[in-house]
């Protein structure tokens, strides 16, 4: 590993003006779990690491006005054991309990996994399908973007050059929402994610499908909600068949984004049990 | 059974406080004033002529110190055993990706890495040999060339063939009314060892000699190739091992190799010398388990009872020999499980190929053929419509039978009531109909089904027909009445220096905490061949017996002497000893009485094994002196939406004979399964082309605490005579019946049958394996 600089901002505002100090490479350090990977690829891959991780408003969550707000740098156990985020999204919750262990979940950040961007990225699904929007700060201002718009493909992003990812905010759901948040990996811990599914629905008062989301995770190059499925969902009587129908349909659509891969002969049956199963999860109250 | 003080008591581990306390100093935590960091320059082509290897450039190098070659070493550096086909740094020819070149020492790990990048090395890309069935085809490139000693040297790419030979079974086959023919496949596996390879080298004053230190598991053996390759005599080296972060077998030659370049660049420079492996450089150039193809016919009555059986293995023992003729020869002798036959034929083709290369791994040859002749055995209960364990039991082998190899069996041989107990420990009778039944219904889409299998195991104890097969330990009473105890045979993590401590302390009567052991150490113990083949237990355990019995035998005669009395009047109470008169001696009055007297406390015992014998020829014959018998179930819960497979419990019993260490025998039981559930479910080495695709632990998966679950272990502890206090082996079998419980298990769940390994989602899901094309890239990097 080369030398690198290390400098520790107080503010967010300190923060920005570090990470565009000119004549520096600057990146921003939070939970280090990634940018230790990458030191070892590329030893200059940064003249200085700007860490960001003992901003306090960059840890915060907290619920104001219909929507809650989850710092960059909060960590995934943060995030994983927040009342706000359990009682709206446990899909959130679920996420960023699948991430790694322990330690690299005490360690490692919300912000640093959105702006890493990962094919197999576990939190991404989530907070797509919370229809999260990522609040950005640059020396010329303020910006906020949705994730999904944010996130391009497999480990790209339209992050701006020194420009620091501050927060995250998503809606909270309608009252009746439920969540739910699955990962297949090879094995139960520190295990890359071969698919996982993220899905939020609420039922109307006749028990008939009046919202529902759909976001998949490790299957397409870029992550989005799969609203041909969202679609066929809304306004039927949720039953086995309706979900094995909305798993045909989601897996039309890995297809469609992705293509069919060498990895495809299996994920298309695998993705459709796990479809099936998380809108089963969802919508059959009182189930786990 | 006799009752004891100490051993089966649970004790401490000897050296658990350093460990727990960080103070124990593994090669790493090393670090001496004028010290030198070296590395290797590692071929990245598997099969390569080497035209030019110039060192000039990197020698000029400011911090550079030296660079050896082949050349630096006598007859290029060549070792091995049993066949000397490698070299201390590859000698006109690499043969796999990994094959080390040249070995710098520099300064520090800047002018390391410019000295590596000077280092100019020209090859001539070879043709490789990758695919282990094909590598006997007269066409194909050959592999090892015959060294100018050795004209009994392999033909072709074979290394060896062996046989086992009972009657004519494919006589029998046509005469049996069930009869199986399946071919069964197992995988390269990595030790992953928590340290890496990696050894320091002190020279003597004016290099004169060297002391190495090695993170190694045989440091008798290290030596021996130091004095072979340096030109030194036995007496100008010194080996030591320090703590060593496990080895499970895979810290011989890779360790040898670096050992003597560390040593020859030390007394070039006269200066200490340490080298440590990364992660990917340890994952790319060290040993694994040798792959095995198997093709195996079994033949039954219509009951079940099994008459014949022929088998036929390739191994995979990659570009070197390593011991894979001895592991080999161990999965030869197993191959057909722990069953009487009338007829039974083995043929095993060992070959060379470009893959990495193969050697010593726990389980070593028993852990591949055992995963495949369980299943055959489970495949073969379901034709004939048998309880898998009631198939097993109706065809095991019991005390007094002869096994195929024509082998008369002791009466320590426990395998039925193995079986039995974990029978009834698993709740076998109720799950396994259960299960069976539930495996006939029609799946509903993404359902989750439960299944359950057995497996078992028997493992020839120690080295068998491999060697000679001794051990010898030393033992004296210190002035601060201590007592230091050694043993040639080493403590790699397994325990066996608290068994040591135990054996001798209760074989004394004296306490344990009296006792120290020494780290390992060529200088203040005596060669007892290599620790490996689970062999510490009964041969160093049997070793440290004779010893202590000795010494007993002199303190007894101080202590008549003292207490005037005859020897055989003398009462032990705790460490006292006590007269006629009753009239109490404590040891250290007895140690001061026996220096009054002129007796020397101190003793040396030699243990040797029983005698056995095997026929390459005929093969048949005696080939261990008796074996370690075991019986494991696996319970599975198999998603099979996902393929996902979770091992929900498993049961073990063993026939350990007297356990010594109940906390060290349940931690080798234990880690063991766990070792076979990782081989069973996720542990991949995929050489493409040469090329191993894995070079860390994020892609090499190892299963973590949260795949492993409960594990029940008990053991049969009938004493076995030729045993310490009654003890038998424990450090590999437990890795051994492992994946085939599991497979057999994942079978009862689903219906459907995985012949090879891993059983990974893919071939749970679809019933094959699906891969990304490899790439040679991830590889080089990792030498980098």
């Amino acid at each position: 590993m080369e030398r690198f600089g290390y400098i520790r901002a107080a503010s967010v505002s300190e923060a920005v003006a570090l990470l565009n100090e000119p004549g520096l490479k600057s990146r921003a350090l939070a939970g280090s779990t990634d940018i230790i990977l990458q030191f070892r690829h590329d030893p200059h891959y940064c003249d200085r690491l700007v860490d960001i991780s003992l901003i306090p408003e960059l840890r915060r969550i907290e619920q104001r006005g219909g929507w809650v707000h989850i710092g960059a740098a909060a960590t995934f156990s943060d995030v994983m054991s927040n009342p706000s985020v359990i009682a709206s999204a446990m899909v959130l919750a679920q996420a960023c309990r699948a991430v790694g262990a322990v330690q690299i979940r005490n360690m490692g950040t919300l912000g640093g996994n959105v702006a890493n961007a990962a094919a197999c990225a576990d939190s991404l699904p989530a907070l797509i399908c919370l229809d999260t929007v990522a609040n950005i700060l640059t020396p010329a201002g303020g910006q906020a973007l949705p994730v999904s718009q944010l996130v391009t493909g497999p480990n790209r992003t339209v992050l701006p050059p020194g420009g620091l990812l501050v927060s995250f905010s998503y809606p909270v759901p309608d009252s009746g929402s439920r969540s739910a948040f699955l990962k297949l990996g090879r094995r139960n811990a520190m295990a890359i994610s071969r698919l996982t599914v993220a899905a939020m629905g609420r039922l109307d008062e006749h028990g008939r499908v009046a919202e529902a989301r759909l976001v998949t995770g490790s299957a397409t190059p870029h992550i989005e909600r799969l609203i041909v499925v969202e679609q066929a969902l809304t306004g039927q009587q949720p039953c086995a068949e309706l979900y094995q129908h909305a798993a045909n349909l989601a897996v039309d659509e890995m297809i469609r984004l992705s293509g069919f891969r060498w990895s495809s002969e299996y994920k298309v049956p695998a993705l459709t049990a796990m479809t099936a199963r998380v809108f089963a999860q969802v919508f059959e109250v009182g189930e786990a | 059974m006799p009752e004891f003080q100490f051993i089966g008591k649970p004790t401490d581990r000897v050296d658990a406080l350093e460990k727990v306390l960080g103070t124990a100093k593994y090669i790493d935590d090393y670090s001496l004033p004028g010290m030198l960091v070296a590395h290797t320059l590692r071929s990245n082509l598997p099969h390569a002529r080497i035209l030019r290897v110039d060192v000039s450039a990197a020698l000029k190098i400011p911090g550079v110190v030296a660079v050896i070659t082949c050349e630096d070493f006598m007859d290029h550096g060549r070792f091995g055993y049993p066949i000397a086909d490698m070299f201390m740094l590859a000698y006109q020819r690499v043969r796999y990706v990994g094959d080390g070149i040249a070995s710098i020492a520099a300064e520090n790990k800047a002018a390391l890495q410019l000295g590596l990048d000077a280092i100019q090395v020209e090859l001539e890309e070879l043709p490789g040999v990758f695919n282990p069935l094909t590598a006997l085809n007269a066409s194909t490139t050959i592999v090892s060339e015959q060294p100018w000693d050795a004209p009994e040297y392999p033909r072709g790419n074979l290394l060896t063939h062996y046989v086992v030979r009972k009657n004519d079974p494919q006589n029998e086959l046509a005469r049996c009314p069930v009869t199986l023919e399946e071919d069964y496949s197992t995988m390269h596996q990595e030790h992953a060892y928590l340290e890496t390879e990696g050894a320091l080298a002190v020279p003597w004053p004016g290099s004169s000699g060297v002391t190495v230190y090695a993170s190694c598991q045989s440091p008798f053996i290290n030596r021996g190739n130091l004095v072979r390759t340096l030109g030194l005599g036995e007496d100008n080296i010194r080996v030591i091992q320090p703590q060593v972060g496990g080895a499970f077998g895979g810290k011989d030659d890779l360790m040898y190799q670096i050992s003597g370049q560390v040593a020859k660049l030390a007394l070039l420079t006269d200066r200490p010398v340490k080298m440590i492996l990364s992660r990917e450089e340890s994952l790319i150039a060290s040993y694994k388990r040798d792959s095995m193809q198997m093709h195996v016919q079994l033949g039954a009555d219509a009951n079940g009872k099994l008459r014949a059986s022929q088998i036929h293995a390739t191994v995979d023992s990659g570009a070197y020999a390593s011991i894979t003729p001895f592991t080999a020869w161990r999965s030869s002798i197993h191959a057909m499980g722990p069953y009487r036959y009338d007829a039974c034929h083995v043929d095993t083709d060992v070959v060379y190929t470009n893959n990495g290369y193969s050697g010593a791994f726990r389980g070593f040859g028993n852990t591949e053929v055992c995963f495949a002749i369980e299943q055959a055995m489970d495949e073969l209960a379901l034709m004939v419509k048998r309880d898998p364990i009631d198939l097993r039991l109706q065809n095991c082998l019991r005390p007094g039978d002869t096994t195929p190899h024509g082998q008369l069996l002791g009466d320590d041989v426990s395998l039925a009531e193995c079986l039995e107990q974990v029978r009834k420990l698993s709740d076998w009778k109720r799950k396994h109909a259960a299960y069976t039944r539930q495996a006939a219904e029609p799946l509903t889409p993404g359902e989750f089904r439960r299944g359950i299998g057995v497996a078992a195991v028997f493992h020839g104890m120690s080295l068998g027909a491999e060697g000679v097969d001794f051990a010898v330990g030393t033992l004296t009473v210190n002035s601060d009445y201590t007592l230091t105890l050694t043993s040639g045979l080493t403590d790699y993590g397994t325990g066996s220096r608290t068994a040591f401590t135990l054996i001798a302390a209760e074989t004394l009567g004296l306490n344990p905490q009296r006792f120290n052991m020494p780290r390992p150490d060529t200088d203040l113990s005596h060669d007892s061949g290599p620790t490996v083949a689970s062999r510490a237990t009964v041969l160093g355990g049997n070793a440290t017996h004779v010893t202590a019995q000795r010494l007993a035998s002199l303190l007894n005669k101080s202590a008549a002497d003292l207490l005037g009395c005859r020897e055989d009047e003398i009462v032990r109470h705790g460490e006292l000893y006590i007269g006629p008169k009753e009239e109490p001696a404590t040891f250290e009055l007895v140690v001061e009485h026996a220096h009054k007297i002129g007796l020397t406390l101190t003793s040396r015992g030699r243990w040797s094994s029983p005698e056995i014998h095997w026929s390459m020829e005929t093969g048949q014959g005696k080939p261990y002196f008796a074996y370690h018998f075991g019986a494991q179930v696996a319970e599975v819960l198999v998603d099979t939406g996902t393929g996902k497979v979770d091992v929900t419990g498993f049961w073990a019993v063993h026939n350990t004979g007297t356990v010594i260490f109940p906390q060290g025998a349940c931690g080798q039981l234990y880690g063991g399964i766990a070792q076979g559930l990782g081989y069973a479910l996720m542990e991949r080495v995929d050489y493409d082309n040469g090329y191993i695709q894995a070079t860390n632990f994020d892609e090499y998966l190892i299963p973590t605490a949260l795949d492993v679950p409960d594990i029940v272990g008990a053991f049969v502890e009938k004493p076995f005579a030729a045993g310490p206090f009654g003890a038998k082996n424990l450090g590999e079998p437990g890795v051994v019946p492992t994946a085939p419980a599991i497979l057999n298990a994942i079978t009862n769940a689903t219906g459907r049958r995985i012949r090879s390994l891993p059983a990974s989602l893919e071939r749970v899901l679809l019933g094959k394996d699906l891969r990304k094309e490899g790439s040679s890239t991830a590889c080089k990097l990792g030498l980098n």
